[in-house]
């Protein structure tokens, strides 16, 4: 379906963006998107995702918001003692009235995984669970005032072949700023199918300074093994 | 001009930069290639930067020129749609 009036009006900035098109922003109102992990580029990503126009944001995050969180994103004092998907999805809808956001259900159907991992460990799992359900998914990875966003489209090598020790220094929000926005921005690529080659790709920003390569499988991984069985949750 | 028409046309008098481009660009690429579009413009930024937006994008401006039965300060393009509307790179 074509984009209405109020849909240009809000995306007129980056429809005028090259290879991006009427055609790119209806793949991104189709897409649905899970945001899992309850790190802190979670604010950054989801506001991201929502302003660039994904069509539908769950948020998987059931613990509650605790003070200090989210840096500024996506809670306010209020919002201490909610459970951080039910504020994280208030501030994807704020951001963005066209978008529809909600926390994340079982028997809920994403088209794509944006991971924003509290830790390597939490993330490894859900980037594992993505793949083998066949979902292009996107890892933020904060380490200090850098980390790095791996890209793993359908088929590619998975997220712990891509992997590789950062700095391991503690998450800084504007780390989390960085890397949650630059996570949301190659998932819209993926998602809106404009991603150049090579598609399955890790960008790191490691002392300011900005490196992509493309991953690679390692000997002896499982995702070596071919597809996984058919896509679904 | 002879013998040729507008397959589409857009009034964009109500509108600002950069909606203006982008409507007009959305209308192109629903066009087939070598068909046109003719557009409705306020003098002044629109009329400026609609037809250059146009030419950098892969079209052709055939016309563009006064329309003053249409409103005082209205001109009218005609921009023939080129192949490039989609191209281009991202990183």
């Amino acid at each position: 379906m074509a984009l209405n009036d109020a849909e240009v009006g809000r995306y007129a900035r980056q429809l005028i963006l090259p290879a991006w098109g009427e055609e790119v922003q209806e793949r991104l109102r189709g897409a649905r998107v899970r945001v899992a992990g309850g790190g802190l580029a979670t604010g950054p990503a989801i506001y991201y995702l929502a302003a660039g126009g994904v069509g539908t944001i769950w948020v998987d995050d059931p613990d509650p918001v605790a003070p200090g969180d989210g840096a500024g994103w996506a809670f306010g004092p209020d919002d201490a003692g909610r459970p951080r998907g039910v504020a994280s999805a208030a501030f994807a809808a704020a951001a963005n009235g066209l978008v529809k956001a909600d926390v994340f259900r079982p028997g809920s159907r994403p088209t794509a995984v944006l991971v924003c991992g509290a830790n390597m460990d939490v993330s490894r799992a859900i980037a594992e669970e993505a793949r083998l359900l066949q979902l292009p998914h996107v890892v933020a990875d904060v380490d200090g005032q850098g980390g790095a966003a791996t890209s793993v489209p359908v088929g590619a090598p998975c997220y712990a072949c891509a992997t590789r020790p950062g700095l391991g220094a503690a998450p800084t929000p504007e780390g989390a700023a960085a890397v949650g926005a630059l996570a949301a921005l190659e998932l819209l690529l993926l998602l809106g199918e404009i991603a150049q080659e090579p598609r399955a790709r890790r960008l790191e920003i490691f002392r300011g300074t900005p490196l992509t390569r493309a991953t690679a499988r390692q000997a002896g991984c499982a995702c070596n093994a071919g597809p996984p069985g058919p896509s679904g949750y | 001009m002879t013998g040729r028409s507008p397959a589409a046309r857009l009034d964009l008098r109500q509108h600002v930069c950069p909606v203006t481009w982008v409507k007009a660009r959305i209308a192109m690429g629903r066009l087939p290639e070598g068909a046109i579009l003719e557009v409705l413009l306020r003098e002044g930024e629109p009329r400026e930067n609609v037809p250059r937006s146009a030419a950098e994008d892969g079209h052709r401006v055939l016309l563009l020129e006064p329309a003053p039965e249409e409103g005082a300060g209205t001109w009218r393009a005609w921009l023939e749609r080129g192949s490039a509307v989609e191209d281009g790179t991202w990183p």
